[in-house]
């Protein structure tokens, strides 16, 4: 935990420049959302790999998850094994298969 | 009594206990948005409808993201400012983060708000219009003379309750009503009681099962309800939602609708939209959502000539959701279309410039299958959004009042243990933080994705 002075006078100009990093990703993320890529699954790859840059960004540094006490990393070890099983279930959802049949069926219109 | 370790760590963890606190309850909030986004990807994955990109208001949006940055950066300095006793920037620094929290929900009401009053009415070919209501909508009754009640002897979920959900749609005041045995009463809780408490005693005697009432009215009565004020109504009769009929004649049951988009992606031959009838927006509005659909997909088969047409959701909602922003379409030519064609009509005064310029369409009820405004109940994107959107919001709210708290009433901690303050500070701004990575992800995943 940054407890003397000299340890939080440095952080604040981070905090400012973490800031400016944060809203140039999003201005980022925005713009990219307008190019269309090969599959649109690409264009959620690449905007939910920016949002977890960002996030980082925010954890590490805002929270000051980069220098904090272990017990703090244990009790985050058991949220992100339980969460990541959270969203592994959708992987389920293939049992049950949907067929992509156009946008509605049928779409021949051309 | 003092609370143990609030300022000082304790020795077996190493952290005061707010610290350990928190992040416990951080958490369990991961999980509980957790849930909801992994709701999220299972109802796009399994939706039966074009899942709608950039459909929000992406600039709203991205404000909304600016400023809940800057005050996640405010509220760490407030800490940091708090620590080096730097109290006047303590304070600055921290009314910056609630203003911001304020200007966030101000923006998210605005959004809410024209959502609101946006509908969506699906057609019965597939047809989806977006647009708006200048005059609400609804269902037009005249000349009803008689009310037709049925009171139900055994408990039901259905039970007789005209003063409710008859009455109050009564254009004008409601008249008084004559008995089956001659009296004249005006209807209210009162005198129904007494009417239905009556009614059931002779129905129980005879070994019925429910008990009629009939009121006539002495004057006849006219109404105007929403559907969704009614149970259903045909040509002649209306059913209230208690049970209670109504006879007349069904005046008018047209929707006016200011169209501002035509969405014919569920519409196999797009050009043959009901939309385009002659009684609705007409043939050159028809020629223009065509000029504008093969111009995108011409200019899609241009830049990338290898990629599956069908497949291409950005192409499909370019092509075929049409968007009208103009009275007249754009490249008019002579067909005005008649008396139910493209008239450009200025709209109710309350809606100012953003929808001057639509055209208006009389939609006959048989035409219609469904209609909802943007709310929770228009589809499975729409619940999922307000859902999101909403919890995130009340969060929004909750953080700020505890930072108000800690700005305004906190004065004496201030001044006597500013260390024990940074800390509550410190617990403040991680849940402060952890909003805002709720929200890093929201925006993209409903507003850009």
């Amino acid at each position: 935990m940054a407890d003397n002075v000299e340890a939080i006078q440095k952080s604040i100009k981070w905090y400012i420049i973490i800031g400016v990093i944060l809203i140039v990703f999003s201005g980022l993320t925005v713009g990219l959302s307008y190019v269309e890529l090969p599959t649109h699954s690409l264009n959620i790859l690449v905007g939910m790999i920016l949002a977890t840059v960002k996030a980082t960004l925010v954890a590490l540094i805002f929270m000051h998850l980069n220098h904090e006490r272990s017990m703090i990393y244990k009790i985050l070890l058991f949220t992100v094994v339980l969460a990541s099983v959270l969203f592994a279930l959708f992987i389920f959802s293939h049992e049950d298969p949907l067929q992509f049949s156009g946008f509605y069926a049928p779409v021949e219109q051309q | 009594m003092d609370i143990p370790y609030t300022v000082h760590a304790r020795p077996d963890t190493g952290l005061y206990n707010a610290k350990i606190g928190i992040w416990l309850f951080l958490a369990s909030e991961v999980m509980l948005f957790g849930g909801l986004f992994s709701a999220y990807i299972f109802l796009r994955v399994g939706a039966d409808y074009p899942w709608p990109v950039h459909d929000l208001d992406v600039t709203l949006g991205f404000i909304n993201t600016v400023v809940l940055i800057a005050s996640s950066v405010t509220v760490v300095m407030a800490w940091a400012m708090l620590k080096l006793r730097k109290f006047g920037w303590y304070r600055i620094n921290m009314a910056i983060t609630v203003i911001c929290a304020g200007v966030f929900m101000f923006n998210k009401s605005l959004e809410y708000k024209a959502k609101f009053a946006h509908y969506a009415v699906k057609l019965t070919d597939g047809t989806l219009l977006t647009g708006h209501l200048p005059h609400g909508y609804h269902v037009k009754f005249e000349g009803v003379s008689e009310l037709n009640i049925t009171v139900p002897l055994k408990t039901s979920g259905v039970s007789a309750d005209p003063v409710n959900h008859v009455l109050p749609f009564i254009e004008g005041t409601a008249p008084k009503f004559k008995t089956e045995d001659g009296k004249e009463i005006s209807l209210d809780e009162a005198s129904f009681e007494a009417l239905s408490a009556d009614a059931s005693k002779n129905a129980a005697d005879a070994k019925k099962s429910s008990a009629a009432i009939k009121l006539v009215a002495t004057a006849p009565i006219n109404f105007a309800v929403k559907p969704s004020d009614i149970f259903g109504y045909t040509d002649t009769t209306i059913t209230f939602r208690d049970g209670t009929t109504a006879t007349g004649k069904l005046v008018d049951d047209k929707m006016t609708l200011e169209v501002d988009g035509v969405d014919a992606r569920g519409v196999a031959q797009s050009e043959k939209s009901l939309a385009f009838d002659h009684r609705y927006l007409g043939e050159a509005w028809q020629k223009a959502f065509v000029e504008n659909r093969d111009h995108h997909i011409t200019k899609f088969e241009k830049d990338y000539p290898t990629r599956d047409k069908t497949r291409s959701a950005t192409l499909q909602k370019e092509s075929l959701f049409f968007k009208l922003n103009s009275a007249e379409p754009p490249a008019a030519g002579a067909a005005h279309g008649d008396a139910h064609g493209a008239e450009a009509h200025a709209p109710a005064e309350g809606h100012g410039g953003a929808h001057a310029h639509h055209p208006t369409v009389v939609l006959e009820k048989k035409d219609i299958t469904f209609f909802s405004n943007f709310t929770p109940k228009l589809n499975t994107y729409y619940a999922i959004y307000f859902t999101l959107t909403g919890l995130h919001g009340l969060h929004v709210i909750a953080g700020a009042l505890v930072l108000l708290y800690f700005l305004a009433f906190d004065g004496k901690r201030l001044r006597q243990d500013p260390e024990h303050l940074a800390n509550r500070v410190e617990v403040g701004g991680l849940f402060w933080h952890f909003v805002d990575l709720v929200w890093i992800f929201l925006f993209p995943l409903l507003y850009l994705l």
